[in-house]
């Protein structure tokens, strides 16, 4: 696509090289970006993407020492020698997880914060807050404490205080990574309404898909530190891995065609419908204390030895206060949960993890041990497992994640996708009947978190297993159950293809149908379940 | 209170925190402990919310007036000389016992004395984190002459504390669902003191991790460049400046009557020995 | 591990400190604030105060600055959660816990290392003496107890709580640090 446009910021044979690095972190980017478009910069993790914005918005070289080559126009104007605040009232960045963005305890405070590191006066800034919050559709917000928004608010909270500096170039970082479906589109939408309006959009995100909903006029792909592919949409889709980036289903199950299927099997037993349950939870309400109002009604639930559960739902709609029941981590108010027959009033924590092993979403929030192999010996034993199993399962738990050469390395030091599986394995070592993981692919990127889940589902010991998610793609790919939550309550569970057979239904319960659903659906009657992409390209041929 | 000015209400609570500590004075003491009162009155402040605070303040005062003041001694030590009148020389009979206590009339005094001091200088701060806006802090210390980065950090915190404590939680769950126990008692002292670092260190460490993110999106918003301005306003008012000169006029009188006057020390009046004849 | 061995101006402080700063004395007010909520039993003459190791390692890790921050605002912000008041030379005493520690930030380069484990240790138990030494004679000074009052009943209960929950936690924490810094290639 040719712009005649001189365009607003332009990256020339640009190379990097942290200094504490041996290897370039990003070599000979050339892209330019113009006004109204939206770029999406595409990429699996460490592929630079992250350094390449950070020469762009100046954190490099002001707050990263390395080596650069090459320049970062704005306006034609090279942005060595630009201070970080010019930089920041042309360049505005939304960092990844807008919890660590938001300075301000109050919405509209946090939306000034730029303009009072520029010196503003207090006239002058308040219309532009303002301003920034009725772009987004916010202004409602302005004197709600920034603590008690929502996942989608917050995000767009901190998109207001970039916006009132009146930047003419965004950069986005993976803005879709703590969004549910729902959020997410809608962020897509104030995007794309923002390059409409004549600002120029660079996206950094994996969820490619998701993306191309907005139809960004450009997309760049980056492998390795380099730009493979700069061009349009259709291009893309053709050249790129479809292993390594999530691409909508049909351009997968075409380009497969032929190719190789890795085997899944699950290592769950058969399900026995008569059998006991594992645990049952009877008509559970929950409320944290009198004065506030109940957030879970009337759940209902058997999980019995065999089923692979999907707990799907909206962000807050009562998923992780479900399965925290499970646990005992909280008691019902009303109504109870039995572990194998017992309650859970009965049982401590500690004894509830015989039953059920979960796994926290972050691993960084569990992680502490000098060295991994105690690290996965705390649950063992905590729960008082004698040493000679519990070494055994140690050596077992290590093994199912792949990460034996590393038993001696502090959990701190390793990438966030060994951390996660060090988490795993850190509940795998106590052998617990159930496997329970909140939000699973939270952090990781399409490749790593596939690979992830396909070791964890065909690796035997686990009589069941249930998992958190609002990604609708990884549930009807792994799960043979679905469990649809709102607002606080169940909404739907069955099969996958009983659970997602009509998308106002999901619309209405805010999870969003996919590429993956529809072609799912297309076949339904000659696979007679719901497969992955590349897996129906097998079936079908 | 809501209409004083935040720089004019820290300004009075540290008037009477330095007019109250310069003085052993008993009429001194009684002065500034009333201003304390009615200063403290004018925050209409509730008993339920502030009841922890002053649960700790008459947990100290006990042990500091009556255990160590009137019991042992000690605590009057640095300011009472030793001797003086016994209140029961000759000890007294309670509950069919003989007790013998070595509490003198200038010691009792001097309880009293150290009373009124402890309680205005509680009275004066105890209120600051019920009437201040958390979003004042910044504001405040930097237009009372700290610089901006200082003056910005204490702000800072209030923005993580809710953060961190819900991070807190969520580690001590995590921990839990691995059997994880925090009494469990194993090994003694050591292994108690130990036994805490599953909740410390990843709080800690993912804070540390954070700290690099949220200090880019600091410096992408221009912090820290130029003099910073803030939203939230401060206005004096006629009634600021005369809190502010009573203040000032407090402690120079105080300081001129403790040093230049010898008022600073302890002096016990005549009536009060006369209430023990 | 590059060989050039990275320059640490003491007194520096700058964004990255300033979030330190704040992070560390939010930390030290969230643990303080938790374990007093928990209850649990003390040993002793020992307290439970594992929040005291925060001003330390933040000294140690980032710098005089950060750790009297951590300490001082650390303890007003604690006192403020609890409703406990203001208690301005307990809150100083708290902050120069954290400042000697920082002034060893210099000289601690390979946070693993066993030498710089007893710097950080000796630290601890220079930091509890000055810092809870001054709280206690401020103690002297505002109520008029006696020096033996002020050592028993103030200096020492704080002095040896401290000490014992800082010589322990303190290398711990240096360990998990020495390797966040391993991974992000600091």
């Amino acid at each position: 696509m040719v712009d005649q446009t001189p365009p607003v910021l332009s990256v020339k044979d640009l190379s990097f090289r942290y200094h504490s690095r041996q290897t370039l972190a990003i070599e000979n980017i050339n892209l330019d970006l113009h006004a109204g478009q939206v770029v999406l910069l595409a990429g699996a993790s460490g592929c630079g993407k992250t350094t390449l914005m950070r020469c762009i918005n100046g954190l490099i070289p002001h707050s990263y020492n390395g080596s650069m080559t090459g320049d970062v126009e704005l306006f034609g104007q090279s942005v060595i020698g630009l201070g970080l605040s010019d930089i920041s009232r042309r360049v505005g960045t939304l960092l990844q997880d807008p919890e660590r963005q938001i300075l301000g305890t109050y919405v509209l405070n946090e939306v000034c914060f730029g303009l009072e590191s520029l010196g503003m006066s207090r006239e002058e800034m308040l219309p532009r807050a303002m301003k920034a919050l009725e772009r987004l559709e916010i202004a409602y917000l302005a004197e709600k404490e920034t603590y008690y928004t929502s996942g989608g608010e917050k995000q767009k909270v901190a998109l207001a205080g970039v916006l009132a500096m009146e930047p003419d170039i965004l950069l986005l970082d993976e803005p879709l990574a703590s969004l549910d479906p729902a959020s997410a589109h809608e962020a897509l939408r104030a995007f794309r309404k923002l390059a409409d309006e004549g600002l120029s959009v660079l996206i950094v995100e994996h969820r490619v898909e998701d993306v191309l909903a907005i139809k960004p006029e450009r997309v760049v792909y980056m492998e390795k530190g380099r730009i493979t592919y700069d061009g349009d949409v259709a291009g893309l889709v053709e050249v790129v891995d479809y292993g390594r980036i999530k691409l909508p289903a049909d351009v997968v199950m075409r380009r497969s065609q032929g190719k190789p299927v890795k085997q899944f099997q699950p290592a769950v037993p058969k399900v026995d419908p008569e059998s006991e349950p594992l645990v049952s939870f009877q008509d559970v309400c929950f409320q944290y204390g009198a004065e506030n109002p109940q957030v879970l009604h009337g759940i209902s639930l058997d999980i019995r030895a065999g089923e692979v559960i999907a707990i799907l739902g909206h962000n807050g709609s009562g998923k992780t206060t479900t399965v925290k029941h499970a646990l005992g981590l909280l008691k019902p108010t009303s109504g109870r949960v039995l572990l194998q027959g017992v309650d859970s009033k009965k049982l401590t924590v500690a004894e509830s993890a015989h039953t059920i092993g979960y796994v926290f979403q972050s691993p960084t929030q569990m992680l502490f041990a000098p060295t991994v192999r105690e690290e996965l010996a705390f649950g063992p034993t905590n729960l008082g497992m004698p040493k000679p199993k519990m070494l055994a399962n140690v050596e077992w738990a290590i093994k199912t994640v792949h990460l034996e050469e590393e038993l001696a390395t502090p959990p701190l030091a390793l990438s966030f996708g060994q951390q996660k599986r060090v988490s795993i394995a850190s509940v795998l070592s106590m052998r617990s009947k159930i496997l329970m993981m909140d939000e699973p692919t939270a952090g990781q990127d399409y490749w790593n978190y596939q690979a992830f889940m396909d070791t964890i589902l065909q690796t035997p010991g686990f009589d069941a297993i249930v998992f958190i998610t609002h990604d609708l793609d990884l549930a009807l790919t792994y799960a043979n159950r679905i469990v649809v939550m709102y607002g606080g309550r169940i909404v739907a569970d069955g099969t996958p293809q009983e659970v997602l057979a009509e998308d106002e239904q999901l619309h209405k319960w805010r999870l969003e149908p996919t590429s993956l659903l529809s072609l799912n659906r297309t076949y339904f009657e000659r696979t007679g379940q719901f497969l992955r992409a590349e897996q129906l390209a097998q079936l079908i041929n | 209170m809501d209409r004083i000015d935040p720089r004019a209400r820290f300004i009075v609570s540290l008037a009477i925190l330095l007019a109250a500590t310069s003085t052993w004075n008993p009429t001194l003491l009684a002065i500034v402990f009333a201003i304390a009162i009615l200063w403290y009155a004018s925050a209409r402040l509730s008993f339920k919310d502030t009841k922890l605070g002053w649960l700790m303040i008459s947990v100290m005062l006990f042990t500091m007036i009556v255990v160590n003041t009137l019991i042992t001694g000690g605590g009057a030590g640095g300011v009472v000389p030793p001797g003086g009148q016994l209140i029961w020389p000759n000890g007294f009979n309670l509950f069919g016992k003989h007790f013998v206590i070595g509490l003198t009339i200038e010691r009792l005094w001097f309880a009293i004395a150290q009373l009124m001091r402890i309680l205005s200088i509680s009275l004066a701060f105890i209120m600051i984190p019920y009437t201040m806006d958390s979003r004042a802090y910044g504001a405040t210390f930097s237009k009372l002459g700290l610089p901006d980065r200082l003056a910005y950090t204490m702000e800072l915190s209030f923005r993580f504390i809710p953060t961190l404590a819900r991070n807190l939680q969520v580690t001590m769950d995590a921990q839990k669902a691995r059997g994880f126990e925090l009494d469990a008692r194993r090994g003694g002292l050591f292994g108690k003191i130990r036994g805490v670092a599953p909740l410390v260190i990843p709080v800690t460490m993912n804070a540390i991790v954070s700290s690099e993110d949220i200090a880019n999106a600091m410096d992408l918003r221009g912090f820290g460049q130029r003099k910073r301005t803030w939203l939230y306003q401060l206005r004096y008012h006629w009634w600021d400046w005369v809190l502010i000169v009573f203040s000032i006029v407090l402690v120079i009188v105080y300081m001129v009557l403790a040093y230049k006057y010898g008022l600073k020390l302890f002096s016990v009046p005549g009536w009060w020995y006369s209430l023990f004849k | 591990m590059s060989d050039k061995v990275e320059k640490k101006p003491l007194w520096q402080f700058g964004t990255k400190q300033v979030v330190y700063a704040a992070i560390g004395a939010a930390l030290y007010a969230v643990i303080t604030w938790a374990f007093n909520l928990w209850q649990i039993p003390g040993a002793g003459n020992v307290g439970v105060r594992p929040s005291i190791v925060i001003p330390m390692f933040f000294g140690i890790a980032f710098g005089p600055i950060v750790g009297f921050i951590a300490g001082f605002v650390g303890n007003i912000l604690a006192d403020f959660l609890s409703g406990y008041g203001f208690w301005i030379w307990w809150d100083l005493g708290n902050g120069i816990l954290g400042l000697i520690p920082g002034l060893f930030y210099p000289i601690i380069h390979n946070y693993r290392a066993t030498a710089s484990i007893i710097k950080g240790e000796i630290s601890v138990v220079l930091g509890s003496a000055l810092g809870m030494g001054l709280a206690a004679i401020s103690e002297m000074w505002v109520s008029g107890a006696d020096m033996n009052t002020v050592i028993f009943a103030n200096f020492l209960p704080a002095f040896l709580t401290n000490i014992v929950w800082g010589l322990i936690l303190l290398p711990i924490l240096m360990v998990a640090y020495a390797a966040i810094m391993q991974r992000s290639g600091r």
